[in-house]
C-alpha cells in the first residue's frame, strides 16, 4: 500500500503539512461512512474500508519517522527490523548521555532544562529528516535507513521529554 | 411492480422527501430530544412545555412503568424501584460500582461472580440498565413522533466521549430495544461543538468542557471549513454533578453527626436537598441544606459558596488534570485554544468557571444553553445523516477519535496496545502473534481497553478462542488479529492463522452488551402474541430493508450509469426487479437472501463509485491550487 498515492502525492520526504491536511479533509469528505448512512450495504462497507485507509495513510504521512519508514518500505526495506543495521557506536553513546540528562532533569524537576532539551531534540529530528530526504532522493538507501533509525531514537527521546514535562505539570 | 420507472434526465427517480430524524441526549440526570424544524435545531418540549425529561424510571406496583418527572416524585417514597442515574450502570458490573454514591439499589449479577453485566432488582424483576435506558428512550421517541406527526426515520444518540466499548454497545442496544434506528452514536462534546460551531460560525481550535450529571468529558477540536476534527479527548465516566451533590450531602451528614445510617429514602431526600442547595449556590452566596425526616424531625445546615468550593476542590482538580492531558495529547498549549465551550448543567457552578478562566486566561464561552447544546448538535447531525441536507455547501464533516486504547492480553498479564487512544475513526489495525508451545492448537484472545500496562487495570471487553491451529513448532504459527473500530466507535475483532487460514471473529459485546438473541427475546416479550407478530415484524423489516436497498441503488445507477457497461447495468437492473417482486410476496427469508445477493452483485459498482469520488476530491484540490 503506497500511502502517498492515496493522497496523489509523489513519494518524497519533504511535505507541505498544510496541503496534506487539506487533502485529507477533502478525501474524508468524499468517503467517510457518515456520507453513506442511507447507501447500500456494499457501499457502506467500501466507504468504511476507504476511510480506514485514508486515516492510516494520514497517520503515517504526517509523522516524520513513520513517513521515513514508509518511504523505505516502498523500496522494500524494513527500517524497523532490529537485525537490519547496527547503529554507530558514537550515536549510541550520545543516546545514553541524552537519556541520563533527561532522567537527571526529571529527578531535579528542572522544567526549564527539560524544555530546552525538548527544543534541541526537535531540532535534531528535523535536521535528520532533511538529511534523510536528500539521501532517499539520491537513492542512497543504506544511509537513509541508518538515518531513519536515528530519527526513531531521537523521536523516543522527544516523547520521553514530553512525558517528563507532563508529569511535572500534574 | 416488475418494471423500473424511467425518469426524465436530470430528475432524481425518488422525489426528495424529508425524513424525520432526531438527536437524543441520553443524560445521567436529564435527557432531551431535538430536531431540525424550519432549518433551525430546537429541543422538543413535553405537553407542559418542558424540554428536559428527568432520566428517572419508576417500576410501579401493578406493572406500570413511569418515566420522567412523575417517576422522580417517587425517588423518596419508592427509592428501590425508582431508578435514577442509570447511565452510570451502563456496561458495568457490580464490581465496578463505587460504594459511596452508586450502591443505592439491590443489584444482582446473572453470572453470579459479580463481574458480568449487572442487573437492578425491582418489584418488576431484575432489569438490566439497558432496559431501564430503553424506557427513557421510548418516552422521548413517543414525544418526538407525537410532536412531529409521523414515524421517526432515525436518531443520533449521544454518548460521553470517554465511554468505553461496553458502555457504547449498551447504549446502542438500549436504542434498538426502544425501537429506534440508530443513525450514529455521537460523542457529546463533538455534538456540542457542531451546535456551537455552526451557530457561531466559529473557526479555530476549541476545547469543549462537558460536565454533566454523572460524566465528564473534555475534547479539543479544530474547526475549519465545515470540518470538525477531534484532536484529542479525555474524561471520567464516573464524575459529574452528582458527585458535587454527594460531597455536599456528606458535609451535611457529618455536620449533623447523625448516629444512624440513613434509609434509602433518607439518603434520597438528603441528596435532593443537597442538589437544590448546589443550584442555589450558583446564584447566591449562601444556601441551606434542609431535610425533613418526617415525624416533626428535621435537620439543616447553612453552606457558603466558599465552603462549597473548598468541599468540591478535589473534583474540580480531577477535571482540570483531564483538561491538561487533552491539551498535551493534542500537542497544544493553553494559549493556543481560541475558546473554551461549556457544556452540561454542572458547568453553571462558579468554581468550575473560575478554574477554567485561571487556566486559559480568558472566561469560558457560555452563549448557548449548556443543557440543550448536546441535543441540538445531535439533531443537526441526525438531519444530515438522514440525507435531508442536499446542498453541498452546507454539509459538514465530523472526524472523531477513540478515547481509550484497545489491546490484547499477552504473556504475564501485560497489554499489547493495538490501536492507541485518540486514533481517528474508523480505524483498523492488524497485529501478528505466535504460539509459545510446540503443537499448540488453540489460542485464547483477551481484548481489553485502557491505558494501563497491566490487564488487571484495564477494562476487559471480550475473550474468545481461535481453535484448529495446525500443530507447529512454537513460534512458527502466524496469528493475525485485526481490530476494527467503526464510525460509532464500536469495536469488532477477528483473528486468522495465516498459514492455514483458520478464522475466528467476534463483535465485541458478549461481556457487557446484550446478545442479539437477548434483544430479540426482549422485543418478543413486548408483543402480546409473540410468534405471529415476530413473523410479521421480520417480514416488515425485510421489506423496509429491501426497499431502502432498491432506492439507494436505483439512485446510484441513475447518477453513475456511465460507470457500467450495458451488460453490467442490465444485470443489476434485473436483480433489482427480482427483489422488488419478491418484496411484494410474504417470504421474508427469500427477500433477505435476494437483498444480500444484490448487495454482493453491486459491490464492484460501489467500488467504482468510490474511486470516482476519491478522484474528484483530489482533482478539486488541484484546481483550487492552480486558481
Amino acid at each position: 500500500m503506497n500511502h502517498f498515492a492515496a493522497f496523489d502525492l509523489a513519494p518524497k520526504f519533504a511535505l507541505d503539512s498544510q496541503e496534506l491536511a487539506a487533502r485529507y479533509r477533502d478525501l474524508q469528505a468524499a468517503v467517510h461512512p457518515d456520507r453513506f448512512v442511507n447507501a447500500t450495504d456494499a457501499e457502506k462497507r467500501i466507504a468504511m474500508e476507504r476511510a480506514v485507509e485514508i486515516n492510516e495513510a494520514f497517520t503515517t504521512l504526517k509523522d516524520p519517522v513513520r513517513r521515513a519508514m514508509h518511504l523505505l518500505s516502498l523500496v522494500n526495506i524494513d527500517g524497523m527490523n532490529e537485525k537490519n543495521t547496527s547503529m554507530p557506536a558514537d550515536f549510541l553513546i550520545e543516546q545514553i548521555e541524552w537519556r541520563e540528562a533527561l532522567a537527571d532533569a526529571k529527578l531535579k524537576e528542572d522544567e526549564e532544562r527539560l524544555e530546552e532539551m525538548l527544543t534541541e531534540l526537535e531540532g535534531m529530528l528535523a535536521s535528520l529528516g532533511d538529511t534523510f530526504g536528500a539521501a532517499y532522493k539520491g537513492e542512497h538507501y543504506a544511509v537513509a535507513t541508518t538515518l531513519a533509525r536515528k530519527m526513531r531514537f531521537v523521536q523516543k527521546l522527544v516523547e520521553e521529554a514530553e512525558s517528563a514535562l507532563a508529569d511535572l505539570e500534574q | 411492480m416488475a418494471f423500473l420507472q424511467i425518469s426524465e434526465p436530470g430528475e432524481s427517480p425518488e422525489p426528495h422527501t424529508r425524513r424525520l430524524a432526531v438527536g437524543i441526549d441520553l443524560g445521567t440526570t436529564n435527557s432531551l430530544v431535538a430536531t431540525i424544524r424550519n432549518a433551525v435545531p430546537e429541543c422538543l418540549p413535553d405537553g407542559e412545555g418542558r424540554t428536559m425529561l428527568p432520566s428517572a424510571v419508576q417500576y410501579a406496583e401493578g406493572g406500570d412503568v413511569v418515566v420522567g418527572y412523575e417517576a422522580l416524585k417517587h425517588r423518596g417514597d419508592d427509592a428501590l424501584n425508582t431508578i435514577t442515574s442509570v447511565k452510570r450502570f451502563m456496561g458495568r458490573s457490580v464490581a465496578d460500582l463505587r460504594a459511596d454514591t452508586e450502591a443505592r439499589y439491590n443489584f444482582t449479577t446473572p453470572s453470579g461472580d459479580g463481574k458480568g453485566a449487572l442487573k437492578i432488582v425491582t418489584r418488576q424483576g431484575a432489569l438490566s440498565p439497558i432496559e431501564v435506558s430503553a424506557e427513557i428512550l421510548k418516552s422521548l421517541k413517543g414525544r418526538a413522533e407525537e410532536s412531529l406527526g409521523g414515524e421517526l426515520y432515525g436518531a443520533v444518540i449521544t454518548v460521553p466521549a470517554y465511554f468505553d466499548d461496553a458502555q457504547r454497545q449498551a447504549t446502542k442496544d438500549a436504542a434498538k430495544l426502544a425501537g429506534l434506528n440508530v443513525l450514529r452514536l455521537l460523542n457529546e462534546p463533538t455534538a456540542a461543538a457542531v451546535a456551537y460551531g455552526l451557530d457561531q460560525h466559529a473557526e479555530g481550535t476549541f476545547l469543549i468542557y462537558d460536565l454533566g450529571g454523572g460524566t465528564f468529558d473534555v475534547s479539543v477540536l479544530r474547526l475549519s471549513r465545515g470540518v470538525f476534527e477531534v484532536l484529542a479527548t479525555a474524561g471520567d465516566t464516573h464524575l459529574g454533578g452528582d458527585d458535587f451533590d454527594a460531597a455536599l450531602a456528606k458535609h451535611a451528614f457529618d455536620t449533623w453527626a447523625l448516629t444512624r445510617a440513613l434509609s434509602p429514602t433518607g439518603q434520597a431526600n438528603l441528596l435532593a436537598a443537597s442538589r437544590a442547595a448546589k443550584e442555589t449556590l450558583s446564584g447566591a452566596d449562601v444556601a441551606t441544606v434542609r431535610v425533613d425526616w418526617g415525624c416533626g424531625f428535621d435537620s439543616k445546615v447553612d453552606v457558603t459558596r466558599e465552603q462549597f468550593s473548598a468541599l468540591t476542590q478535589p473534583l474540580v482538580d480531577r477535571t482540570m488534570s483531564a483538561v491538561k492531558r487533552t491539551l498535551r495529547d493534542a500537542k497544544l498549549k493553553a494559549d493556543e485554544i481560541d475558546g473554551v465551550v461549556l457544556v452540561g448543567g454542572a458547568t453553571r457552578m462558579p468554581q468550575v468557571r473560575a478554574a477554567l478562566e485561571a487556566h486559559f486566561g480568558k472566561p469560558p464561552l457560555a452563549t448557548m444553553n449548556p443543557d440543550e447544546v448536546v441535543a441540538l448538535g445531535a439533531a443537526i447531525q441526525a438531519d444530515q445523516l438522514a440525507g435531508n441536507k442536499s446542498g453541498e455547501g452546507e454539509s459538514h464533516l465530523l472526524l472523531d477519535v477513540i478515547p481509550l486504547s484497545l489491546g490484547l492480553e499477552t504473556m504475564g498479564g501485560l497489554v499489547e496496545k493495538i490501536i492507541p487512544r485518540n486514533s481517528t475513526i474508523p480505524v483498523a489495525k492488524a497485529q501478528e502473534f505466535t504460539t509459545f508451545k510446540d503443537g499448540q492448537t488453540a489460542m485464547a484472545l483477551h481484548v481489553v481497553q485502557g491505558e494501563r500496562e497491566l490487564v488487571a487495570d484495564c477494562r476487559s471487553l471480550a475473550r474468545f478462542e481461535l481453535r484448529g491451529i495446525p500443530p507447529m513448532v512454537a513460534g512458527s504459527a502466524r496469528i493475525r488479529v485485526t481490530f476494527q473500530v467503526d464510525a460509532d466507535g464500536l469495536l469488532s475483532v477477528s483473528a486468522t492463522e495465516t498459514t492455514s487460514n483458520v478464522r475466528a471473529e467476534v463483535t465485541v459485546k458478549p461481556s457487557y452488551g446484550l446478545g442479539d438473541g437477548e434483544i430479540a427475546s426482549m422485543l418478543q416479550s413486548a408483543f402480546a402474541s409473540a410468534n405471529t407478530d415476530m413473523q410479521a415484524r421480520a417480514l416488515a423489516e425485510a421489506r423496509v430493508d429491501a426497499l431502502a436497498l432498491v432506492t439507494a441503488l436505483s439512485n446510484a445507477l441513475f447518477v453513475d450509469r456511465a460507470l457500467l457497461n450495458d451488460g453490467e447495468h442490465g444485470a443489476l437492473n434485473s436483480q433489482i426487479a427480482h427483489l422488488k417482486s419478491l418484496a411484494e410476496g410474504s417470504d421474508h427469508r427469500a427477500i433477505v437472501r435476494a437483498s444480500e445477493a444484490l448487495n454482493l452483485a453491486s459491490t464492484e459498482f460501489a467500488g467504482r463509485r468510490m474511486d470516482r469520488a476519491v478522484r474528484e476530491a483530489l482533482t478539486g484540490r488541484d484546481i483550487e491550487k492552480i486558481v
